[in-house]
């Protein structure tokens, strides 16, 4: 078979170019309406908390509890229409749901342990304990998508506590909320 | 050296192999998923699929999801490796002509 150099870097870039779509098809698929549905409700949870500080436990506990069925509603029905299946996927599926549950029900145990604290520190707290999950996932399955939101989602956790104090509320709103579900709509938008 | 593979040179079957070798070993695609994205036909593309079946690159599996009929591709672990080395065949030829022309 005779292929010239021509097209031999037109097959390498179709190649490519189908690599890049598959991926991003699948993302879109998966990853868009989860991402909107967390985004929305960390900016309700953080925009009400900053009103109600006091109360930050119970929105946030509310916020985890609603994501979660949220969580759950989404992947039941994108399973029956998945475009692409894994023969591990059930398996792993349920030992991730199995580890926010436990992250769930430590995190308000290690609150109740530490109590008395403010609505600040126990809004960073989760905030930073739900990342320490996300970037523990992230390098178990290989997806630095996850590690880098998890360690962007805790810098700005830290700079939110320690240098805006006053809003940290309203900056974690818009970093935390805005940036996720800014990643959501941005990869529905364009990634179809 | 690395050898072109008829089969897979083919442009449609290209792309097709392309989007399953991107998946992981374990993961299969669902044919009307692949057929809107690489744009083609059902029967377009059912055609290139057995032809891949037929050398082994691919393997087609039908089941019901949710009482509904489904169809799944996913590669084999030979075209993985026939799809490798075409690609390292197609480097070597950019490779080789760069060469060439120095």
């Amino acid at each position: 078979m005779n292929v010239s150099q021509e097209d031999a870097r037109k097959s390498l870039s179709t190649v490519q170019d189908v690599i890049v779509q598959t991926h991003r098809a699948i993302a879109s698929a998966y990853a868009n309406p989860l991402l909107i549905l967390w985004g929305v409700l960390c900016i309700i949870a953080f925009t009400v908390a900053h009103f109600y500080l006091a109360h930050a436990f119970y929105i946030f506990m509310v916020m985890n509890v609603v994501g979660g069925i949220g969580t759950a509603v989404i992947c039941w029905v994108f399973h029956s229409k998945a475009p692409i299946q894994d023969a591990s996927c059930p398996r792993i599926g349920w030992r991730i749901a199995l580890l926010w549950i436990l992250l769930y029900v430590y995190v308000t145990m290690w609150l109740f342990l530490l109590a008395p604290f403010n609505g600040l520190q126990c809004n960073a707290f989760i905030s930073t304990a739900a990342m320490f999950a996300f970037v523990v996932i992230g390098l178990w399955f290989g997806s630095y998508f996850m590690v880098l939101l998890g360690l962007a989602v805790t810098v700005a956790t830290l700079v939110g506590f320690y240098l805006l104090t006053d809003y940290y509320c309203l900056w974690m709103a818009l970093t935390c909320g805005g940036a996720t579900l800014g990643t959501g709509l941005y990869i529905r938008l364009r990634w179809r | 050296m690395a050898q072109l593979d008829n089969i897979i040179h083919q442009p449609v079957r290209l792309q097709i192999m392309s989007s399953l070798v991107s998946l992981d070993k374990n993961e299969q695609v669902n044919f009307t998923y692949l057929r809107k994205l690489l744009k083609l036909t059902d029967g377009n593309l059912g055609a290139h699929l057995t032809k891949l079946e037929e050398a082994g690159y691919i393997r087609i599996k039908k089941t019901f999801v949710a009482r509904k009929p489904r169809t799944f591709i996913k590669a084999t672990g030979k075209g993985r490796d026939a799809f490798a080395e075409h690609t390292a065949a197609l480097k070597e030829i950019i490779r080789t002509e760069k060469e060439r022309t120095k």
